[in-house]
């Protein structure tokens, strides 16, 4: 698929730098993100992949908060995001979901005591009034949730928790939703059903999404545009054709 | 039969005590130590209420009461706690601070001595399997039973309380998807301290408005919520009911002095055989695998 040129740039981030400690996790990444686009972000283990989101999503201010209240890790943040055009890099994580940016986390993190059905309600707590509409998408788009809509989140499997947690982000009616590593520990049948589910996301619901994933292989098909995080760096960046004919890459990323 | 009576009245005492305060710690993680002293606080201003001004109507005092006793919860957090969330050592210090500063600020202020006493909703008593028990207890155990009730359709069915449930579990995936902490952690605290407040107009009635009456409502509901597992709203409540019964029976048996005792020795047991209380589920598994 083609990105027109027409296409705004609905998320563009410039110049990140996050350090831990004097350990730096994401070094100048700039990146942008056009409307109603899948964007891919790809990265061996500890390439900066999480942090970016975290970076994205302003999870990290309040993990640097916290860090600071222990005395913990001393964590710094440079760079400049903005979202529609609007200075977002000073927003706390609430505020940015509040501008429609929600986050869908790494290894998930389902509300473990409570039922499928709550987990969806409570991620409708910015789009109250759309419930009902939102909850019949999620669960047209995820059938396999309305057999377990009682049970705890806890015991899911790991692919149900994974539909699970698409949908609660879904249910806050994000205009851009972030997927960090959603095909982790599934299978490669769950693996199927989840990136038809993002696909059909985008196409259905016009959201931009940004995923990242270590390997490459199955998330590529459904994305415009690519980059690749190399020990915080962004090392290469372009659409998927210009990506797959990149030699080193092939063989790094895509297990050819 | 008399065992069996008082002690679930006992047991839904304990249980209206300390809900308030498991529920500030479920939600925000703030153990908060001024609970007691909130206590007091608004059975006092109650009292103020209908005794210096003349022919103010009670039930328009305990409304008045229970909301100030929230505003102060809340205010609490967002003058104090606010700034040092996440370090639980200072925030008990703190909360223990503000309530021994409350209630010897009571006691300073004339809050001493037998004479205050709040009057009972319904005077009279009835008996029931052949035990006599004043209106009062019955209407204790009617609002203790329907207070759980009321909390657990909040935290259930309604967005906010969904909510304070999802920061409860996960506060980062809850921060996610658009809930701010802060505001859920001060309308945590207004909530536990209106409960507070709640419990102590139902209970001061029973007895006099004194200040050690605080310290006393704090290591109760300090205990129950230890043995409960700290943070689990059912574990409160049946903890309530092991505590309560333990005290009837030494009450019984041995000595009504020794209740305070059954709760302390309750503390210390359990966290020599089960520290995460008998509901702390998960929270601890997770942290240790």
């Amino acid at each position: 698929m083609e990105v027109k040129e027409s296409n705004r740039r609905v998320l563009e981030a410039k110049e990140l730098m996050v350090f831990y400690e004097n350990m730096l996790a994401l070094n100048n990444v700039t990146l942008h993100c056009e409307e109603e686009s899948i964007l891919g972000v790809f990265g061996s283990n500890s390439a900066g992949k999480s942090t970016l989101m975290y970076t994205l999503s302003g999870i990290i201010l309040d993990i640097k908060y916290k860090e600071e209240m222990k005395g913990g890790e001393r964590i710094s943040v440079f760079g400049k995001i903005t979202f529609e055009g609007k200075d977002i890099t000073s927003l706390k994580p609430h505020e940015r979901a509040r501008l429609g940016i929600i986050l869908c986390p790494e290894r998930r993190r389902i509300f473990p005591e409570s039922s499928v059905l709550e987990n969806l309600f409570i991620g409708s707590y910015l789009a109250r009034k759309e419930r009902e509409e939102n909850l019949e998408y999620v669960l047209n788009l995820f059938p396999r949730l309305k057999d377990h809509l009682k049970r705890q989140g806890g015991f899911l499997s790991g692919g149900e928790q994974q539909m699970l947690a698409i949908g609660r982000a879904l249910m806050a009616n994000p205009k851009m939703l972030l997927l960090d590593e959603p095909l982790l520990g599934l299978s490669p049948a769950y693996q199927e059903i989840v990136i038809t589910g993002i696909k059909q996301i985008r196409d259905t619901r016009k959201i931009t999404i940004i995923v990242t994933e270590q390997y490459a292989r199955p998330v590529l098909p459904i994305i415009d545009y690519g980059y690749i995080l190399e020990n915080g760096s962004s090392v290469l960046s372009g659409t998927k054709e210009e990506l797959l004919d990149n030699p080193d890459v092939k063989s790094a990323y895509f297990g050819v | 039969m008399h065992i069996l009576v008082y002690g679930v009245i006992n047991s839904i005492t304990l249980s209206l005590i300390s809900l308030g305060f498991a529920l500030v710690y479920s939600i925000s993680r703030v153990p908060n130590f001024a609970h007691g002293a909130l206590y007091i606080t608004t059975g006092y201003i109650v009292w103020l209420f209908i005794n210096k001004i003349t022919g103010f109507p009670y039930l328009l005092a305990i409304i008045l009461g229970i909301s100030i006793s929230g505003i102060i919860g809340a205010l609490i957090y967002r003058l104090i706690l606010i700034r040092i969330r996440g370090m639980e050592i200072s925030e008990i210090i703190a909360t223990y601070a503000i309530g021994v500063a409350i209630l010897e600020g009571l006691r300073w202020g004339g809050l001493r001595g037998m004479t205050f006493t709040l009057p009972v909703f319904i005077s009279g008593s009835t008996e029931i399997l052949g035990v006599t028990v004043d209106f009062q207890r019955i209407v204790v155990v009617v609002c203790g039973a329907l207070t759980f009730l009321f909390l657990y359709f909040f935290t259930h069915h309604t967005r906010v309380g969904l909510a304070l449930r999802g920061i409860a579990q996960d506060e980062r995936a809850a921060m996610m998807l658009g809930i701010d902490s802060d505001l859920t952690a001060i309308l945590s605290l207004a909530i536990g301290s209106a409960l507070a407040g709640f419990a102590a107009l139902l209970l001061l009635p029973l007895g006099n408005i004194i200040v050690e009456a605080g310290y006393s409502v704090l290591i109760f509901a300090v205990a129950v919520c230890v043995i409960g597992g700290l943070g689990s709203l059912l574990g409160t409540v049946i903890a309530s009911f092991i505590i309560g019964f333990a005290q009837i029976l030494t009450d019984k048996y041995l000595s009504t002095h020794y209740q305070m005792v059954v709760a302390l020795l309750a503390i210390i047991i359990t966290l020599i055989v089960k520290p995460s209380g008998l509901f702390g589920k998960q929270k601890e598994l997770e942290e240790r695998v």
